[in-house]
């Protein structure tokens, strides 16, 4: 077992429009929300998060090829342009400045802001685990519980993923932690079920319990932030993406002294989709300060589950502008809820999405 | 590490012989899971530390709660309280007091000063000029002096000043203030230690047990059968019942006002408990001819409220102040308000007579040894999931659910501190010298 970083998934070669031979090298500063400023060279049609990661400055990315968002960053001053191609970005979010990184070229000097820490992403590792329990939690979500294996250890911060090397194949797929660091070495995912996913289709005819699986993390910049009690968090998690909310939550709840008030909107498709209702129950009794909003967005009303999506769930009752907000879920589902609560008066800077990324 | 076949850390076992029929289920028991975690207690609330008799002026103790050691001065009659440890290598400052003057509190090994005030390191006595002197310190605890008792609020390192909550909302609840809600038709309304000319008699002493097996006796009402033989019971004449049964959904009534303590209230002595005067079977009956009337009630972080006990106008409160995993501070206090001079010396007489002997030793000394019986299932965390709860035991798990929802904090396992490795060639020279571990620092005599 190593514990060296290393690139999660094969650098894209975007069809042979490498570094061009002009040999120009620009100077590109990131400044951190810690306030660490480090400053790369990096060389004409490089891409910034290539030279970071060589330059070994921990830059939060996953899919490497424009569609996670994990790799955002804010162009403050200088230009810099991403690479034509697919891009989750929206038009009026480039055109506030916001960069991919991993798509993103230096053409000259460039300065960037990134919303974290220079030391929140730290070195992922490898690990082994024991697969202890596969159980379907509704049509099309299984809770997977893994427990690494002796000798094998990682740490993560609540909201992190990891990625698991699916069985019988080398693609890996990511998945959000729905537990602590305190119950380590166990760890919890929650997976939806595609009709014909490759993950799926491991889970549904292959896996078991005792089985090993080989992993590695922990990845990705959406995790919680550090907040005074006083400030009201609100999380809205569409499907699976109540996992990292659950690792946030619990995180906080075994935090002494203050609590923050937290509204969770979650929702899902179906009826049948729906899932984690007494676990969502049983924090609501542990926390008082915790109100959950359940939403199916097609369906018959019934007590304690509304119809509508959780977007909807979230506006529906007063919100404080100084609130921070997690957002995981689809994509649409984000978009929609980053607009919602812009609109309400939070500031962009605390709202923290990450979103579902297309896989099979 | 190589890459050959990984290894689980542990086997599990599974466990049988339970029956389907408990009350403590998988759910409810999950509904208390934080309680469960709580072996070291319940943090950033306010404890009992010391009678204020036990602190004279200038005196220096060195105590634990929930795996913290602290240090208390009382200099002009103020106490003070900070943690018990040298930022610098650990050192208790309590088992060598040292204080050169009014403000400060010096470490008697290496001279580490910290103010008492802020625990902020003031000085090294031989290194004036170090550069740590100013950026650190130890933690200091909030302080307050009520009816001849010392509170401290024990609270995390990084507890902010402003959160810290008013005493009252960690001792029980107050009458008449609150006679309209918990009705109390059959004695008169019970005091407060924060009552004017209030005067608390009591004892505290070491408890060899988890915390929380101490404090659900105190509110069982199935226990009271181990009190069934008792000098005062019977010399008395006291009805006091075999076991109480729960009769009705209503029997307890959470206490969560927002601003208040947090705990439940045992409507006891009316039509939602049942006392169970005999067992047919087994041909026992009590015989007693007076009727004892007396209600309990528990807030956080374990504070018992036995109201109209042991007589009539008297409240006998408890505290099980957690020290570490497996030994708790029992404290028990009775409660009386005494106008005059007259009424404190004849409430201290019949304290020293009557109450002392029979009531705190005699008839709580059962509590302690049937507290003592459960430890040993409990020690390993095991007992927790294999207990086999019955209907009476509705009050434990309501007081465990409450619990859950509204302390402070849970107490990290307590790191440096006496007793938390359970093998120390001290802990052993000690048992050899005969001294149990306890509460207080030992102090180094020469």
């Amino acid at each position: 077992m190593t514990d060296i970083a290393r690139p999660i998934a094969p650098v894209p070669l975007s069809g042979g429009d490498g570094p061009a031979s002009s040999g120009a090298v620009h100077t590109v500063a990131l400044h951190f929300s810690d306030g660490v400023e480090r400053v790369l060279q990096v060389a004409e049609g490089e891409l910034v998060l290539d030279a970071a990661i060589a330059a070994g400055v921990g830059i939060s990315h996953q899919c490497r090829s424009g569609s996670c968002t994990s790799c955002i960053a804010r162009l403050t001053s200088g230009s810099a342009e991403m690479r034509s191609g697919s891009c989750s970005l929206l038009a009026s979010e480039k055109a506030a400045g916001h960069r991919l990184l991993c798509l993103t070229e230096a053409s000259g000097p460039a300065s960037f802001t990134l919303p974290y820490g220079s030391t929140s992403i730290g070195a992922a590792t490898e690990a082994q685990a024991f697969i202890n329990t596969i159980e379907q939690l509704a049509s099309d979500v299984v809770r997977l519980e893994l427990e690494l294996a002796d000798g094998f250890w990682l740490d993560f911060k609540p909201g992190q993923f990891i990625q698991i090397k699916v069985p019988g194949s080398d693609a890996m797929r990511s998945y959000s932690i729905a537990s602590t660091v305190a119950d380590l070495p166990r760890i919890e995912l929650l997976i939806r079920l595609l009709p014909d996913g490759l993950t799926s289709d491991w889970l549904r005819n292959r896996a078991r319990p005792e089985d090993v699986v080989s992993l590695s993390g922990p990845y990705g910049s959406f995790f919680l932030r550090a907040a005074p009690a006083t400030i009201p968090h609100l999380m809205v998690a569409g499907g699976t993406g109540l996992a990292p909310m659950l690792s946030m939550i619990d995180t906080l709840r075994a935090r002494p002294g203050r609590k923050p008030k937290i509204v969770l909107s979650f929702g899902c498709a179906t009826r049948d989709g729906l899932f984690h209702l007494e676990p969502l129950e049983l924090r609501q009794h542990w926390m008082p300060s915790l109100e959950t909003r359940i939403s199916i967005d097609r369906g018959a009303p019934e007590d304690g589950v509304r119809v509508g999506n959780p977007v909807a769930a979230i506006l529906d009752g007063p919100i404080d502008p100084a609130s921070v907000a997690y957002l995981c879920g689809p994509p649409g589902m984000v978009s929609a809820a980053r607009d919602a609560l812009e609109a309400a008066g939070l500031s962009p800077e605390n709202i923290f999405a990450e979103q579902f990324v297309a896989s099979t | 590490m190589n890459d050959s076949t990984p290894i689980r850390r542990r086997v599990r076992t599974a466990t049988g012989g339970i029956s389907d029929s408990r009350v403590n289920d998988a759910k409810t028991q999950s509904q208390y899971q934080p309680y469960k975690d709580a072996a070291w207690g319940f943090i950033n609330h306010w404890y009992p530390a010391l009678f204020s008799e036990e602190l004279g002026e200038d005196a220096v103790e060195g105590i634990q709660i929930c795996g913290i050691p602290i240090v208390l001065r009382r200099v002009n009659g103020k106490v003070f309280a900070l943690k018990d440890q040298c930022i610098h290598r650990g050192v208790r400052l309590s088992a060598k007091p040292m204080c050169f003057d009014k403000k400060s509190i010096t470490c008697w090994y290496h001279g580490f000063t910290f103010d008492l005030e802020t625990g902020t390191l003031v000085t090294i006595v031989a290194n004036e000029e170090d550069k740590l002197i100013g950026t650190t310190g130890i933690t200091s605890y909030p302080v307050q002096e009520v009816c001849g008792m010392i509170f401290v609020f024990v609270r995390a390192d990084d507890f902010p000043d402003a959160d810290v909550p008013p005493l009252s909302h960690d001792l029980p609840v107050r009458f008449p203030e609150r006679s309209e809600e918990f009705p109390h038709p059959l004695w008169p309304a019970a005091p407060s230690i924060l009552d004017e000319n209030a005067v608390a008699l009591g004892m505290h002493r070491t408890g060899f047990t988890n915390w929380r097996i101490a404090c659900e006796n105190g509110f069982d009402n199935a226990h009271i059968l181990v009190h069934k033989d008792n000098t005062i019971v019977q010399a008395m004449n006291w009805v006091l019942p075999l076991g109480i049964l729960p009769t009705s959904d209503d029997c307890i009534s959470p206490i969560e006002d927002e601003d208040g303590p947090k705990g439940m209230m045992q409507w006891l002595f009316t039509d939602r408990w049942a006392p169970v005067l005999e067992n047919k079977m087994l041909d026992i009956k009590v015989e007693g001819l007076n009727g004892r009337f007396y209600r309990t009630s528990v807030v956080l972080p374990g504070v018992l409220m036995v109201e109209n006990w042991p007589e009539e106008h008297i409240v006998q409160y408890e505290w099980y102040v957690p020290i570490t995993e497996d030994t708790h501070e029992y404290w028990e206090v009775l409660v009386k308000v005494c106008p005059d001079e007259k009424a404190q010396k004849d409430f201290k007489y019949r304290f020293d007579r009557v109450f002392l002997p029979l009531c705190l030793h005699g008839f709580n000394d059962c509590d302690l040894y049937a507290r003592e019986a459960m430890h040993d299932f409990y020690a390993d965390g095991t007992g927790w999931d294999n207990e086999q709860l019955v209907s009476t035991d509705v009050s434990p798990i309501t007081w465990r659910k409450i619990a859950s929802r509204w302390n402070r904090g849970i107490a990290p396992p307590g790191r440096g501190v006496e007793n938390a490795t359970k093998h120390s060639p001290i802990k052993y020279r000690r048992l050899s010298e005969g001294k149990a571990p306890g509460y207080f620092v030992e102090k180094i005599n020469d």
